[in-house]
């Protein structure tokens, strides 16, 4: 007796754009970071993609699958490092979530990217602060990764807008 | 690029420098100093009674000063005095060590903590 699992369409952009984001988080993770705790997250910029033209649901599978495949290829699954990560990338998907909702039709992904980076950082900010270094000092550290987070968020934002605008040709 | 985004970006941008305003500007001025000598439990003293105290470490007793809201070392048996020289402490989080003598002061107070650790 065999069983057999059917795959959808949707399955297939999941695994393709995950994929994708994957490649894209372990290679960026061989590029050394200037500064400490500092990166672009250029592997965000497939969820946003996905975001707009294909929907929250398959957003956020793409990101968690990122998230946790990317860990295991890097060898960080279950360190510090993932916990910032898985919790930068559900808070960014609440927000990016919220935002879908409200104002879908309103926002781009140049929209979706600011808020997403800003909501990463704080996320990540909160959770290094609670389980790692909980030293008030590391107030002094969090106006720097909000203003990087604002300018990560409109690099990627625009990387985002050109990826989408070639797809959507693509696509139709 | 839509008019949401642009005005996301500006709300951000707008806010930034209520970030650094807020977290960057005000010093935040101890209430108290705890003195800790290596091995105890620390002694909380509060920075708003003026007093001077004999401290016992391995050495032999360093002299701590309370004044006006501010504690210092005044006197130690250690043979550089990196502790005395470090001066009167009165930010919250400012620290001074005597390694020497094993005796630390540490100011403590409400909001956020100046630094983290000092090197000499």
């Amino acid at each position: 007796m065999t069983t057999c699992i059917a795959s959808e369409r949707q399955d297939h952009i999941i695994a393709w754009f995950a994929a994708l984001a994957i490649a894209i988080h372990v290679l960026e993770s061989a590029i050394p970071s200037p500064i400490p705790g500092i990166k672009i997250g250029l592997a965000n910029i497939v969820t946003i993609v996905v975001l707009v033209q294909f929907g929250w649901r398959t957003a956020a599978w793409v990101s968690l699958l990122r998230v946790l495949i990317g860990s295991l290829i890097i060898g960080s699954f279950l360190s510090p490092t993932f916990i910032l990560s898985l919790g930068g990338a559900c808070a960014s998907l609440v927000v990016i979530g919220v935002a879908y909702t409200l104002a879908r039709h309103h926002i781009s992904a140049m929209g979706y990217s600011v808020l997403a980076a800003i909501a990463h950082i704080l996320a990540q900010f909160w959770l290094a602060y609670l389980l790692f270094i909980p030293h008030q000092a590391l107030f002094h550290l969090l106006p720097i990764l909000i203003t990087v987070a604002i300018i990560t968020g409109i690099v990627n934002g625009s990387l985002a807008l050109a990826v989408h605008k070639r797809l959507k040709l693509l696509i139709q | 690029m839509t008019r949401a985004d642009l005005i996301i970006i500006v709300i951000a941008i707008a806010a930034l420098p209520l970030f650094y305003w807020q977290l960057w500007g005000p010093n935040y001025p101890g209430t108290d100093v705890d003195i800790i000598v290596a091995g105890e439990k620390p002694q909380r003293h509060s920075l708003l009674r003026n007093q001077t105290l004999h401290i016992h470490g391995r050495l032999g007793d360093s002299i701590v000063a309370i004044k006006n809201g501010k504690a210092a070392f005044i006197g130690s048996p250690c043979p550089n005095k990196q502790c005395i020289r470090s001066g009167w402490l009165d930010d919250n989080g400012e620290t001074s060590a005597c390694l020497p003598n094993g005796i630390m002061l540490s100011v403590i107070g409400d909001g956020i903590a100046r630094f983290d650790s000092i090197n000499f």
